[in-house]
């Protein structure tokens, strides 16, 4: 399909945003966005068009449930600590975070000791971790990254692929064309040294596409599966 | 306004700043929970996609560009495909109303800003049909099939409808 004429583009971005554009051509779109940027700014445009109508519709306000999740998962505070002590954020409680500064802080200390369990006693310390989770939320590899190495584990809910590989890509925060970081291991674990553009390019998130096995051969991801927010340590 | 008041905020936010996040958070959550439950109708469903919502936020602050409009608007289309992903996952076929939802305190509206007021007044000259169609599938996150079926008329004409609306409306916003 030729999606370098304009009404084109408008169209099918339009029917994007609008959420009309389904199943396989919209895989494809969400593809042709992260390569192309011509199509990804005009689903910038349609998105400034159309998600207006997003502020028309009556406010709602969701239970404190929802705040306290975020947080959670953030990991701002302790999932196991009460949530009775962290109130929900209102518009006059600007400073609420200093009471659960310290349980964020143990809560990064977890982490870090977890992650610092992981790696070898001499190993450069990880900057960086991102788990690649399944559409149930299964984590398929967990991603460590280090200012020397990327070392990636295949956990056992990835259901390995005879005839498919699956490839790593930094996709930018720029709106560029995604970087693949390599195939991904199938079992075990693989570390490679960390590529440079781990730490040249701001990164928007990590992706992870099904190709033929070697990889890419367009040096483009064929088809987008998952993707992972990248995490400070 | 209210991208002026929004904007300082996602800076921060980009900078790691948690105190600006809740302050992000309590502006805007009512309004994000709320288009999440218009598409999603079911309030768990509706919380999963505002709670994915806001750590994308948290996380993508800094790849936020004023080409993908407004912050309000760039936060709204982050629940929004959040929200058209959970339908699909969950396979919701919807039942629209486009009456205002019954699930939680209503919170008071902001004060539109030009951009809405503008896209407002678009969508009002566009012909009845394409405009119903258009917020069949864009409140209500229906598919071309399902707006079929809401409105009666064959899926030629329900894309056409929404084809030319879209159209209208992009003629219309680029004058």
């Amino acid at each position: 399909m030729n999606y370098h004429t304009e009404s084109l583009r408008n169209a099918l971005a339009a029917e994007y945003v609008l959420g009309t554009l389904r199943g396989g051509a919209r895989r494809r779109y969400q593809q042709l966005i992260m390569t192309n940027q011509s199509i990804a700014e005009t689903t910038w445009l349609w998105e400034q068009y159309l998600n207006g109508m997003g502020g028309d519709i009556t406010p709602v306000a969701p239970g404190e449930n929802v705040w306290e999740s975020i947080q959670e998962k953030l990991g701002f505070v302790n999932k196991n600590a009460s949530v009775s002590e962290f109130k929900a954020p209102s518009k006059h409680q600007s400073r609420f975070w200093r009471g659960p500064a310290l349980l964020a802080f143990a809560a990064s200390l977890l982490i870090a000791v977890v992650w610092t369990s992981l790696s070898p006693s001499l190993a450069p310390p990880v900057t960086h971790i991102a788990v690649v989770n399944d559409q149930k939320t299964n984590p398929l590899w967990l991603i460590e990254i280090s200012d020397q190495q990327l070392r990636v584990r295949a956990t056992d809910q990835l259901v390995a692929l005879a005839d498919k590989d699956f490839e790593l890509w930094i996709v930018p925060a720029n709106g560029n064309s995604p970087i693949s970081l390599g195939v991904l291991p199938k079992n075990g674990e693989l570390s490679v040294p960390a590529p440079d553009s781990l730490k040249s390019v701001p990164i928007n998130v990590l992706a992870v596409s099904l190709e033929p096995l070697g990889g890419s051969p367009t040096g483009q991801p064929t088809e987008v599966l998952y993707t992972s927010n990248l995490i400070n340590v | 306004m209210e991208h002026e008041e929004l904007f300082p905020l996602l800076c921060a936010i980009a900078d790691g700043k948690r105190d600006e996040f809740a302050e992000l958070y309590a502006k805007t959550s009512a309004q994000i929970y709320a288009v999440a439950l218009k598409m999603l109708k079911h309030k768990e469903l509706a919380e999963e996609a505002t709670q994915d919502a806001f750590i994308k936020v948290w996380h993508g602050a800094s790849s936020y560009q004023r080409s993908k409009g407004t912050v309000l608007t760039w936060m709204v289309s982050i629940v929004r495909y959040r929200a058209l992903d959970i339908m699909r996952y969950h396979n919701i076929r919807n039942e629209v109303t486009l009456e205002p939802e019954k699930d939680g305190p209503t919170t008071t509206i902001p004060v539109p800003s030009a951009e809405r007021k503008r896209l407002a007044e678009c969508i009002e000259e566009l012909d009845d049909q394409q405009r119903q169609a258009i917020h069949l599938a864009y409140y209500g996150g229906l598919s071309h099939h399902e707006v079929v079926q809401h409105l009666g008329s064959p899926l030629g004409t329900i894309k056409s409808w929404i084809r030319r609306g879209l159209q209208s409306l992009q003629r219309c916003l680029s004058l």
